[in-house]
């Protein structure tokens, strides 16, 4: 067994070298490859933060008519509570929620005009959380549901179905560029491995001569398409720390409070997903090739 | 079954099995099987019988035995028709005839590189049709092969190219370099083991081939025309090393075209026309009418 990893491990580094522009290329177009694939993880992992970021600050707003009577407003407050999918009802009254008004004019550095009108414009409010920000249920139709009480509903359905369609639409477009790239990839693995049982036909004819195990025969060239793979997720892995500063920025950027740990959870995804798409798509790559390319001859069974 | 019936159904063989007396209702009602189970039943032909009976008694067990082997090729040529033929351990053989008579083919189907059409082959022992995939390298390493053309690896040297061969079977490393040197000095090449095969004359290629032929101790060497590119003087040497190793017990079975050599040495000669077995006696290289 030592000896036969010996044995593969020398003969496909040696084949790597004697293959030496086709192997570059293939390493080439991995680190590409991965490249595109670690950012892909970035991103999508940053704007997946970035929307739960959003989600938990989901709630429903039904404003409240004026002059409706403090006991209906209690009643439905009550009705929308007892909903499975809500976590809790607070009820702003008028003057507080003038009071909201005018602190967050302040902060802005707007002119408060409120002051101007002389009554309260402001109207009370049911501030609801759910329990799943994405799961509204029956709590719209339960508020909107005793007549001449609410005046208005808002919820931010609408907007989350949009970024989640947005995360959506990049996270295929993504996929998809990654899996014509991957293909392209595994192609010139392919091409490269064969190229490399072409040049040592004279030896492998030989081998078989002298009674070479299949093993012997194919291993190396496994190994050599493993070796480009995990070449290349290593040269990836080297240029994405060098540009670890500027990644860290585009996550904030896309995520504007990262949770604790997230980078460092990140930064092992994208190590272990890179090394093991580099080791899978060479192990693949060259697996088809001697596959293919390593059949015995005609009649020999 | 009316006797005649069965002989006719079991042909040669079982008058041969009879001849020695082995000859059990099994193998008479089912041939083709016990043909298989059996390689040692063959027809007659006077030095076939021979070795047959040599093989019979114990005396020598077959190294190659061919049943009623056809080998058609996919183009429909017909390179063997029902070749029998039986080489006991030991033997120093030489297959012979014109070009196109199905040697290289009858070599082919004892290395495993091509299967018969019909008919059954054993080699040391081993049924090839039964031979399963993953141990045709075993059946390789028991048998020696030597081709016209060589096969040396141009960028190794002599060493390196026969250490290859224990290399690519997983021979330990401590192991090759003795076993190596040993090879080399029995085809008289100990000195020329750093040269590479471009700096060596044919004859010193040759014999690093068959050094490489030798390095797990084959019960069999196999050569095609192994002096097909040398010169007769060369060639002499070639054929000497050769016999030198069927004197220490290896098998021979060489086929040649080399009609001086064959003469001279009063070797079993099978010569091979169109596919089939045409004479098979002692010394001799043309056909006597
Ligand atoms: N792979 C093949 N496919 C089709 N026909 C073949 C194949 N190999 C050999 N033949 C044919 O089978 C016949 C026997 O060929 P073979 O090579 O066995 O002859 P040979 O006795 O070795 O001849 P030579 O002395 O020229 O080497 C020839 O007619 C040849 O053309
Ligand atoms: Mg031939």
């Amino acid at each position: 067994m030592i000896h036969f990893l010996a044995f593969a491990i020398k003969r496909a580094i040696q084949g790597f070298w004697r293959n030496g522009v086709m192997s570059l290329a293939a390493t080439i177009t991995m680190v590409l490859m991965l490249m595109l694939l670690a950012g892909l993880l970035i991103v999508s992992s940053s704007l997946q933060v970035g929307l739960d970021t959003i989600e938990s600050k989901v709630e429903v707003l039904a404003f409240i008519n004026e002059g409706v009577s403090e006991e209906r407003v209690e009643g439905l407050r009550a009705d929308v509570e007892a909903l499975p999918e809500v976590a809790s009802v607070t009820f702003t009254t008028k003057e507080q929620a003038l009071e909201e008004f005018r602190a967050t004019q302040a902060a802005a550095g707007n002119e408060d005009l409120t002051r101007i009108t002389g009554t309260n414009p402001i109207p009370a409010k049911l501030n609801i959380k759910l329990k799943d920000p994405r799961v509204f249920g029956q709590v719209r139709e339960t508020l909107l549901g005793p007549p001449g009480v609410v005046q208005e509903v808002i919820d931010t359905q609408e907007t989350i179905d949009e970024l989640l369609g947005v995360t959506g639409v990049l996270r295929t477009a993504g996929l998809v560029i990654l899996a014509v790239v991957g293909l392209t990839v595994l192609l010139i693995v392919v091409n490269t491995i064969r190229m490399a049982v072409m040049s040592r036909r004279d030896e492998i004819e030989i081998m078989r001569l002298v009674g070479a195990s299949d093993g012997f025969v194919r291993w190396p060239f496994i190994f050599e398409g493993v070796l480009v793979g995990l070449l290349g997720a290593f040269v990836t892995l080297g240029l994405l720390a060098l540009a670890s500063q500027p990644i860290g920025q585009l996550a904030r950027v896309l995520a504007a409070h990262l949770p604790p740990g997230f980078q460092q959870n990140l930064t092992q995804q994208v190590i272990g997903v890179v090394l093991g798409a580099g080791f899978l798509l060479g192990g693949l790559g060259a697996s088809i090739s001697v596959r293919t390319y390593l059949r015995r001859e005609p009649g020999t069974g | 079954m009316p006797h005649d019936r069965l002989v006719a159904m079991t042909g040669v063989r079982g008058v041969l099995r009879s001849l020695a007396g082995r000859r059990d209702a099994a193998v008479l009602e089912r041939p083709t099987q016990a043909a298989r189970r059996e390689p040692l039943a063959l027809p007659g032909r006077a030095s076939e019988r021979r070795a047959w009976a040599d093989a019979a008694s114990g005396a020598r067990r077959p190294s190659v035995a061919l049943h009623g082997v056809s080998k058609t090729y996919g183009n429909g040529k017909r390179a063997l028709v029902d070749v029998d033929l039986l080489v006991p351990e030991g033997d120093f053989v030489f297959l012979v005839g014109p070009s196109g008579a199905g040697k290289s083919t009858l070599i082919k189907l004892l290395v495993r590189d091509e299967l018969p059409t019909s008919g059954s082959v054993f080699i040391a022992g081993q049924d090839l049709a039964r031979l399963k995939r993953r141990h045709v390298p075993r059946l390789r390493r028991q048998i020696g092969i030597v081709f016209q053309d060589f096969k040396l690896l141009p960028a190794r040297t002599v060493r390196e190219n026969v250490a290859f061969a224990l290399e690519v079977t997983g021979t330990p490393g401590r192991q090759i370099r003795p076993r190596v040197d040993r090879l080399l000095a029995l085809v008289g090449l100990s000195d020329q083991a750093s040269q590479r095969p471009a700096q060596l004359s044919g004859g010193e290629q040759q014999r690093t081939a068959i050094a490489r032929a030798m390095v797990h101790d084959p019960r069999v060497v196999i050569a095609d025309e192994p002096t097909g590119n040398l010169d007769p003087l060369i060639s002499w040497e070639i054929i000497q090393l050769l016999l030198r190793i069927n004197e220490m017990g290896t098998t021979v079975l060489m086929a040649t075209h080399n009609a001086e050599v064959v003469t001279a040495l009063r070797k079993r000669v099978i010569a091979l026309e169109e596919g089939r077995i045409v004479r098979d006696e002692v010394g001799g290289y043309h056909r006597d009418y």
